[in-house]
């Protein structure tokens, strides 16, 4: 039922990327992601969830080859990436592993016919498709994400939000990917367009069998369409594992407070949630120990000495955490 | 809560003036707020509600206007007063918060300067009674006083629109209309602002207008409930009944396309296909074409705003009880997930 | 790296693109000329001067060099602007002259934002050391008075031919464009469409020529016109004081005789009038399209008309 046995697809091995900021003088680094390493099997969707400034949209772009690793490596099945040098290497890697992005007005050209991005993946990605039969794959793809093939001739402008994020989806799909990295693709769509995109992204999971690694600060929508989940807090892994699992029973104080912030109608306000009025944290030349315990009510003196590692709790269940290393049952920091 | 209403719109229907005819943003839209009350509006995009928002503040600018209706606020129809007329009450007694403080903040000037021109331009001139208010403002909204020198940039997302709603107290209003204030912040942070502006209102007493398109969001706030679509008024009431007993297929659906954190998961449908083109309006009702619940006498009527059981509600079929409600009703309690 | 806005609702599509409806790229724009009154006009007067650029036998039966008419004769069906100092007819001159305007116009005009399309899209897209190179170079002629320039070349080829014209100001007037060029595509370096472009694994140069710059049109379109239009006025006061080749046939060149004659004190004002007119009437079509094109490309700027509706009083009270 959940990924921990199928097929590893993508494994990031103490994924690290920083940033030099500041002037041309400054030294200063931002610690956008550190010490990262989690693994996406094949047929599944594993959701990367945290807030601003977590690291989960810079993850996105190092997997996608934007970014390169400071350090740490990426191994895609079996092979590690940072060793692919030829085009065409990098090019079947690009076909394999591509991206969705989050504006659905940014996404697509607007000067050409929507058609277009996905004439052109096809174009490089399989070279051996004629004219014809290229033009055949496009209308496929984009009845297989939902669009009638007679939009393929729109321009942008003329389609909805939520049908030009098909339109993204159809571009990656036309390489026939292995892995979707979904990068907040929903949370700029109007709320009753979501779920259709989401039951999009199960479908082709489930049909194609394609991996996705959806990232968003959506835990609700998470739950909705994930199989596994990864809580990150300012550029670290604090919790992962299978979803319903950790929403379950969260180990993190950090996802905890998460969970009791998202809305409910249903529920009561949470008392907690309410009075935090922390923000992550931007972590610029970041000193040891978690970099959650300014916010939590747990904190103890290792916290702020020591860099807390994510440790397996349960099978398939790891949370980075002293408190929850040393007796699970004690973390209740926000009900 | 007094008996006089702070806010009495009344038939307001906006136009956007195009070149190819006119649009009309906002349909025939009225209601009655009354002091201290907290009233959310809800609706996706293109369905109004900012135009409204902007209408009752009187913020409409050209293309847009006004074409017909009264804004009464607090005995006075803002319709038709002139600038300086306005100015009297802007501020003092209605302000607004917008949507993106960092496009609403002047970046080049500190918060305590962009609080003294405010005051200024309405009143208070003495020196030390500016800085008192404003720090004052400032620890209500739980902001040190210390950022009156801070530049908006120097501020996290949270914070500049926290200070976004302390200068909209500067003077006490007796209604501060919100446009999706907490749209640009994080889950958490947009908990905590939640719970911050309820109980400022709580404490002063003043009206709130708060515009979302997060109907969980504004689940334990809002006293009453309006939902738009397509520029009119779907479904009005108390924001308890509406989520308990949705009446309108839309509001129905919108409630159903939240998936839940917690309870069992079942597929979800949201609601398929798009809001119409304002310009090229379905006949009879306008949510039609997307409705579970349609049938042929509703593309023929248009249908009214009629009160059914306490609470507002444009449909047909729930207005001849073709549709009665024990029938359907799935209410907020539908949760849902796809995972294997 | 772009922070995600979270939770920002979508404004309907319509809003944020002018409304063309759907179709073809031509189709689109010659509706959009019909339908704004600026375009309509610039875009007549201009086929009107490119008609006679390149058919001025047409209109004009006379020869425009030979003097071999009665000097100073007034207005009159055969002379239609009458003859000057020479003797020879006013008209004829001016419509031959527009041939040599209009080629300094398109040729100046398509060179400049040519190069400048070059120079400052690559600057913005390859960013780094091309970047800082490129803009130095750039800014070194930015900064160098044009029109003095303009002088010292001129004069150093000799009383310059057209082809001497063209390069000069050429040379001198594209690093402004490149300047407004590089600034809108570094602000669309980061656009989202340019990622999944890079992700999907198109080369730079396919990205730049394919991606980019189709998405700069209105700007390059813009640019082009104003550059035309300063090739026109600058050629023509190079020719005016005297650094023209003084036996091309000009709009520019006609005015030094008519300057050298004294043409205003002599009683012979049409001379040093209509050249000067004609470059007015082409600068105006040329300002006319730039406001157009304006407009087309950006709703907000579109003259507000009031509400149509009669009978719609202001309401309340």
């Amino acid at each position: 039922m959940t990924g921990s046995t199928s097929t590893e697809l993508l494994r990031a091995e103490h994924l690290t990327r920083h940033f030099k900021i500041g002037g041309v003088l400054s030294r200063l680094m931002l610690h956008a992601v550190d010490d990262v390493s989690f693994s996406i099997g094949e047929r599944e969707i594993v959701a990367l969830a945290g807030e601003s400034g977590s690291g989960k949209s810079t993850i996105a772009r190092v997997l996608a080859r934007i970014y390169k690793p400071t350090s740490g490596e990426i191994y895609f099945e079996g092979k590690p990436v940072s060793q692919l040098r030829s085009r065409s290497d990098r090019l079947r890697y690009s076909g394999l592993v591509p991206m969705v992005f989050q504006d659905p007005f940014g996404s697509v050209n607007p000067v050409f016919r929507v058609q277009h991005g996905v004439l052109r993946s096809l174009k490089l990605h399989r070279p051996s498709l004629s004219g014809p039969e290229r033009a055949a794959e496009a209308a496929r793809v984009f009845e297989a994400v939902g669009l009638s093939a007679d939009m393929l001739q729109r321009f942008p402008h003329e389609l909805s939000g939520g049908q030009r994020q098909r339109v993204g989806f159809a571009q990656a799909l036309a390489m026939r990917p292995k892995l979707i990295l979904a990068d907040e693709p929903v949370s700029m769509l109007d709320v009753s367009i979501r779920i259709g995109l989401l039951n999009l992204m199960a479908e082709l999971r489930d049909t194609t069998g394609v991996s996705v690694l959806y990232i968003t600060h959506d835990i609700a929508s998470a739950r909705y369409v994930a199989d596994r989940l990864i809580v990150m807090y300012a550029g670290q892994i604090a919790e992962t594992g299978p979803i319903d699992e950790v929403l379950a029973s969260p180990r993190h104080p950090y996802t905890q407070l998460l969970l009791s912030a998202v809305p409910d109608p249903r529920a009561p306000l949470s008392a907690a949630a309410k009075t935090d009025r922390g923000e992550p944290p931007k972590v610029i030349d970041p000193s040891p120990g978690c970099r959650f315990r300014y916010r939590c009510p747990l904190a103890i003196d290792t916290c702020a000495q020591v860099t807390p590692v994510l440790a397996e709790l349960r099978p398939g269940h790891d949370a980075a955490c002293h408190i929850a290393q040393a007796d699970a049952n004690q973390v209740r920091a926000f009900s | 809560m007094s008996d006089v209403p702070v806010l009495e719109v009344s038939g307001l229907s906006v136009d956007y003036v195009l070149d190819r005819g006119n649009v009309r943003a906002v349909d025939d839209v009225s209601f009655t707020l009354n002091r201290g009350e907290f009233l959310g509006i809800v609706g996706e995009s293109g369905c109004g509600k900012s135009t409204l928002l902007f209408a009752v503040a009187q913020l409409l600018a050209p293309p847009a206007s006004v074409a017909s209706g009264s804004v009464t606020f607090e005995g006075t129809n803002l319709v038709g007063l002139t600038d300086s007329q306005l100015s009297a009450i802007r501020w003092r007694d209605m302000s607004v918060v917008m949507q993106s403080a960092m496009n609403a903040l002047n970046p080049v000037k500190s918060i305590g300067a962009q609080f003294k021109d405010v005051m200024k331009a309405h009143g208070k001139p003495a020196r030390d009674e500016i800085e008192a208010r404003s720090a004052e403002v400032l620890r209500m909204v739980g902001i040190d006083p210390v950022h009156l020198r801070s530049y908006p940039h120097q501020l996290s997302g949270g914070m500049r629109q926290r200070s976004m709603i302390a200068m909209a107290l500067l003077f006490t209003p007796d209604l501060v209309i919100m446009d999706e204030p907490t749209s640009a912040l994080d889950v958490v942070a947009q908990r905590s602002l939640m719970a911050q502006i309820k109980g400022l209102q709580l404490a002063f007493g003043f009206a709130v207008i708060f515009v979302t398109h997060d109907m969980s969001l504004i689940s334990h706030f809002s006293d009453r409930l309006m939902v738009m679509y397509a520029g009119q008024v779907d479904e009005l009431g108390a924001t308890r009944t509406v989520f308990d007993r949705p009446l309108h297929p839309y509001t129905q659906g919108l409630l159903e396309a939240f998936p839940s954190i917690r309870g069992p998961k079942v597929p979800l449908r949201g609601i398929p296909g798009n809001p119409p083109d304002m310009a090229r309006l379905p006949p009879g009702c306008r949510f039609g074409p997307r409705c579970p619940h349609a049938v042929d006498k509703c593309a023929q009527v248009a249908p009214e705003l009629v009160e059914l059981d306490e609470v507002m509600v444009r449909c047909v079929r729930r207005q001849d009880g073709s549709l009665p409600v024990s029938a359907d009703h799935k209410g907020a309690g539908q949760e849902g997930s796809l995972s294997r | 790296m772009a922070m995600p806005v979270f939770g920002v609702p979508t404004e309907t599509a319509a809003a944020r693109v002018p409304d063309l409806g759907s179709g073809h790229a031509f189709a689109r724009v010659a509706r959009a000329i019909r339908s704004n009154r600026k375009a309509t006009v610039g875009t007549v007067l201009l086929v009107l001067f490119i008609l006679i650029a390149l058919f001025p036998g047409v209109i004009a039966h006379e020869s425009p060099t030979q003097d071999a008419y009665a000097p100073q004769l007034g207005i009159s069906t055969a002379h239609l602007l009458g003859t000057n100092h020479f003797g020879q007819d006013l008209f004829s001159q001016l419509v031959w002259g527009t041939r040599n305007v209009m080629i300094i116009a398109f040729v100046v005009g398509l060179a400049t934002t040519g190069l400048a399309v070059l120079i400052g899209v690559a600057a913005a897209y390859l960013g780094g050391l091309w970047d800082s190179s490129l803009n130095v170079f750039t800014d070194v002629l930015l900064v160098i008075p044009l029109f003095p320039l303009l002088i010292v070349i001129a004069a150093y080829a000799h009383g310059g031919t057209t082809l001497v014209l063209i390069a000069a100001i050429t040379l001198t007037s594209w690093s402004y464009t490149a300047r407004q060029l590089r600034s809108q595509a570094l602000t669309l370096r980061n656009r989202d469409f340019l990622e999944a472009a890079r992700v999907r694994g198109e080369r730079r140069l396919y990205i730049i020529v394919v991606e980019v710059i189709p998405t700069m049109i209105s700007l390059i379109v813009a640019s082009f016109l104003t550059n035309a239009l300063y090739a026109v006025l600058l050629a023509s006061s190079l020719q005016f004081i005297g650094l023209g080749d003084p036996n091309t046939v000009s709009w520019g060149t006609t005015l030094y005789w008519a300057q050298n004659n004294a043409a205003l004190q002599t009683g012979e004002p049409l001379w040093a009038i209509a050249p000067g007119a004609c470059i007015a009437v082409l600068g105006a079509a040329f300002a006319l399209l730039n406001y157009a094109f304006d407009e087309i490309g950006n709703p907000a700027l579109r003259p507000v008309r009031k509400n149509r509706r009669p009978g719609v009083r202001r309401a309340g009270a």
